[in-house]
């Protein structure tokens, strides 16, 4: 009876259709995209260094901890949850990660793996407390992000650690690979790791329907709190990946540094079209929404709107992109 | 009557979401004090017309006439302004709110105060409740009902206040009979007010019962308008159909009237020679008390009792969601203790749960990934989801179930109510369960298509699944199954062979005064 009024795409042209879906999920960023073209070109023209090879890649520098953490940002949110904590994880992460190669050992990869693991730790106890206790995750994580900060400036008496390795400052900041600083390099892994796990993998198809509806996803037998927890893990594996970058920056863990950064990270995911009720966004989005925020930090300056204008001014211009793209 | 100045008058009307086009032209109206039937496959365009009286959905053209006014309402809220009330096939209560909370949502009586006094509208709620004949407590949370009185407190909800015109739709889909009583007085009453009626169901022994008038839709088009007193059921039933469905005009038929001896049942079920394939021995726990059952591989069985009689919580004891605090649950005769439906589904159970939004569907996500949902282990190589394989189930249901939809990657929110309830279904059909739980699986289905959904249960049966049914339609029961049991206050009371049971009365008593 239906079949009749049941048009057959073309087999081919239908699977064409599909990819781009994927990609771009199925909700569109084209018009955050639109956005992003509109600021490049306000600021290339405003300013005659901003669209140089050296300030994009300034950019990219600059905008890769707050994509790296952006992509782990993608399931929390999709997967209906939030986490606040990012900044505080990468604080005690990096802090970590420095204390241990001052004063247990300076091989730079077990140091390395120290922050990542600690982020992985902390994203655990959050994704443990969301699920288990059934404390929302808004709280878990505000509450986790003045514990996590707070051992960071205990531990360190708020001052710098340094760290002095060549091979840590080469592998997460100052090398390059073909003429493609590392810091670009590990935010394309990132972006890569998270597109492929969220739009290829059962786990990714776990994660959008738990955040579309959990019930309906555990009556199908999705195990919703592993799900959930594994988002907050990933999550905090990405803030440790970040807090290696930003040590090898300045060659030093700097706890009194990145305060709100977690601000940055969600307005990234959600101008990328990931809903905050969960259960739709993609990757490709958060990248454009990342790249918006670094496009901002960085032209704001070029064009030389004072600091203080600087945070109303990219306020304003992150609503004025989400309420456009909600226009069709 | 017929003199009388329609209360509704829609002409003409058109609505298309993007290619597809919903209504191509339907004309509707309605009289005051009558009740007039609006009939029609899933996705003939019956929820959309209506929505497009209630302001919902904005119609591309045609005109539509409320009180004889041109009217262009933009919200449900100006519909409502004009006394028209709404119940949607899909419901739109909070469920974290009180039954009072909700009946005087957005009309909160309050004093001088703009504050909303809790205790005063519970207590106004309970009165206007008991008066009218609903059997819910005011001041119970919506969220813990059982769907039926769900189904109830929203109906109340749509009588409240000031009403000309009343708008039911798929009211008394999860209705059991006692509970449907209610709602025909309670449109007999407003009927007499003066009140128009306008009912859209699939259950046509509804419409012969308070019909006035019956239209039917057909793939966004009007087939006819008629007294209901001037029309057949047969003819009822082939014109919804269409031409060239015989076959299933006479399925549909068989369905209706409730004849058993119909083409597609299976008397020889030899099953009660093998091992059960889920047992529940002295099985107690918060809404059970001692229920013993065995189902045996082929063997339908049917739960039949009155909302709240804990028919449900069987299913869900049986599907990992409840555990046993007594007694024991044993899937093919090994003890299991199930903590969550993951387990039970890896085991071979399937679970058509009760409320579709809340428990079967990612209504913001494809036909193919709803269907896939259940099954994530089976399509993962290596990690990967393998799309290919997921797509192609999803297509077979789409076509073993007639699924109306533009394609496997229409989102479920853009379906209508029947066809959602097909894609739930169909999240179980690859590969056959062993055992699979159905809870009210044809609400909201149209004639047609649960024959076919009758016809893929016995199937399934047939080659060795063990199915329990629980389902308020005693002619769903008697159709469908082979042996019944009557449940009442979380046990077991009967258990019947349905050739022991002579006909859908016999069967109502059984389930209304159940053995001591
Ligand atoms: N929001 C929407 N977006 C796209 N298509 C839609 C939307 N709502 C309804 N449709 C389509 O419009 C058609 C009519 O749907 P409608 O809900 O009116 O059917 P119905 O007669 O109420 O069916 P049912 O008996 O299943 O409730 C269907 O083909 C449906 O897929
Ligand atoms: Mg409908």
């Amino acid at each position: 009876m239906s079949t009749a009024t049941t048009p057959a795409p073309a087999a081919a042209s239908e699977s064409r259709r599909n990819l781009a879906r994927d990609l771009f999920s199925s909700d569109r960023p084209y018009g955050v995209l639109l956005a992003l073209i509109a600021l490049v070109v306000f600021f290339s023209i405003k300013s005659d260094v901003f669209f140089t090879s050296a300030n994009l890649q300034n950019i990219g520098r600059q905008t890769t901890l707050v994509t790296i953490m952006a992509v782990g940002m993608t399931f929390v949110i999709i997967a209906a949850e939030i986490d606040l904590s990012v900044a505080s994880i990468l604080k005690l992460s990096c802090v970590s990660a420095a204390l241990f190669m001052n004063d247990f050992s300076n091989n730079w990869f077990l140091g390395a793996m120290v922050g990542v693991a600690v982020g992985a730790f902390i994203g655990l106890v959050n994704g443990l407390l969301t699920t288990k206790l059934g404390i929302p995750s808004f709280l878990v994580t505000l509450g986790m992000l003045g514990v996590a900060k707070g051992i960071a400036f205990v531990v360190t008496d708020t001052a710098p650690v340094l760290v002095d390795s060549r091979p840590f400052w080469a592998v997460f900041y100052e090398g390059s690979i073909a003429g493609i600083p590392v810091p670009i390099l590990w935010t394309i892994v990132a972006l890569l790791i998270g597109g492929v796990l969220l739009h290829f993998s059962t786990f990714g198809r776990k994660v959008y329907a738990t955040g579309g509806n959990a019930t309906a996803a555990r009556y199908s037998g999705i195990n919703t709190d592993r799900t959930k927890i594994l988002c907050f893990v990933f999550t905090g594996v990405l803030a440790g990946l970040a807090s290696l970058i930003f040590t090898a920056q300045g060659h030093a863990a700097r706890p009194d540094f990145a305060d709100g950064l977690e601000l940055d990270v969600i307005a990234a995911v959600i101008l990328g079209g990931t809903s905050l009720f969960g259960g739709r966004g993609s990757i490709i989005g958060t990248l454009i929404g990342s790249l918006i925020i670094g496009v901002l930090n960085n032209g704001l300056v070029l064009i030389g709107v004072s600091s203080s204008w600087q945070i109303a001014v990219k306020g304003f211009i992150i609503i004025l992109a989400v309420a456009l793209s909600k226009r069709r | 009557m017929t003199t009388a100045q329609p209360l509704v008058d829609l002409r003409d009307i058109t609505v298309s979401f993007g290619a597809v086009k919903a209504l191509r032209g339907v004309s509707f109206d309605l009289r005051p004090g009558e009740v007039h039937a609006l009939l029609g496959q899933n996705g003939a365009g019956k929820s959309t017309l209506i929505k497009v009286l209630s302001g919902v959905n904005q119609r591309d053209g045609g005109t539509v006439l409320v009180h004889g006014k041109e009217t262009n309402f933009k919200s449900a809220q100006d519909s409502r302004d004009s006394g028209i009330a709404m119940v949607y096939q899909d419901l739109s209560l909070v469920p974290s709110m009180s039954v009072a909370s909700n009946l005087f949502l957005g009309r909160e009586p309050h004093g001088g105060t703009r504050l909303v006094r809790n205790r005063s509208i519970v207590h106004a709620a309970q009165k206007y409740l008991t008066e009218q004949g609903f059997p819910i407590k005011a001041s119970a949370r919506v969220g813990a009902l059982p769907f039926a009185y769900r189904q109830l407190t929203e109906i109340a909800k749509a009588l409240m206040g000031d009403i000309r015109i009343l708008v039911l739709d798929e009211p008394t889909s999860a209705l059991s009979a006692g509970e449907e009583e209610i709602l025909f007085k309670t449109v007999a009453d407003v009927t007499e007010r003066g009140v128009g009626v306008i009912y859209v169901t699939h259950r046509l022994h509804e419409v012969f019962r308070i019909s006035d008038r019956v239209s039917v839709l057909r793939d966004g088009l009007n087939v006819g308008t008629h007294n209901t007193s001037d029309i057949t059921m047969d003819k009822l039933v082939s014109e919804i159909v269409g031409p060239g469905h015989e076959r299933m005009a006479q399925a549909t038929l068989s369905v209706e009237e409730g004849d058993r001896r119909s083409a597609f049942r299976d008397e020889s079920s030899e099953s009660s020679t093998h091992a059960p394939v889920i047992e529940l021995r002295g099985v107690t726990n918060a809404r059970l008390k001692g229920v013993d059952l065995k189902v045996r591989p082929g063997e339908i069985l049917g739960l039949a009792g009155m909302v709240g009689s804990g028919r449900t919580e069987i299913l869900e004891t049986m599907f990992g969601l409840r555990r046993a605090d007594e007694g024991e649950v044993l899937f093919e005769g090994k003890p299991v203790r199930w903590g969550s439906p993951h387990q039970a589904i890896a085991a071979g159970v399937a679970l058509v749960p009760e409320d579709r939004h809340e428990q079967g569907l990612v209504l913001a996500d494809t036909i193919a990934a709803n269907i896939a949902m259940p099954r994530l282990p089976q399509l993962t190589r290596a990690g990967a989801f393998t799309k290919g394989e997921a797509n192609r189930r999803a297509k077979k249901a789409v076509s073993d179930l007639n699924v109306r939809a533009p394609g496997i990657q229409t989102k479920l929110q853009n379906l209508s109510g029947g066809n959602q309830q097909k894609v739930v279904f169909g999240k179980w059909l690859t590969p056959e369960p062993k055992l699979l739980l159905l809870d009210e699986p044809s609400v909201g289905v149209d004639v047609g298509a649960r024959d076919e959904i009758y016809g893929i249960i016995r199937g399934f049966a047939r080659n060795g699944c063990a199915v329990v049914v629980v389902s308020s339609e005693l002619v769903e029961l008697q159709l469908l199954c082979d042996t019944l049991a009557v449940i009442h206050d979380g046990r077991v009371t009967t258990r019947v062979h349905t050739s022991e049971v002579e006909g859908e009365e016999r069967l109502h008593h059984l389930v209304q005064e159940p053995a001591r």
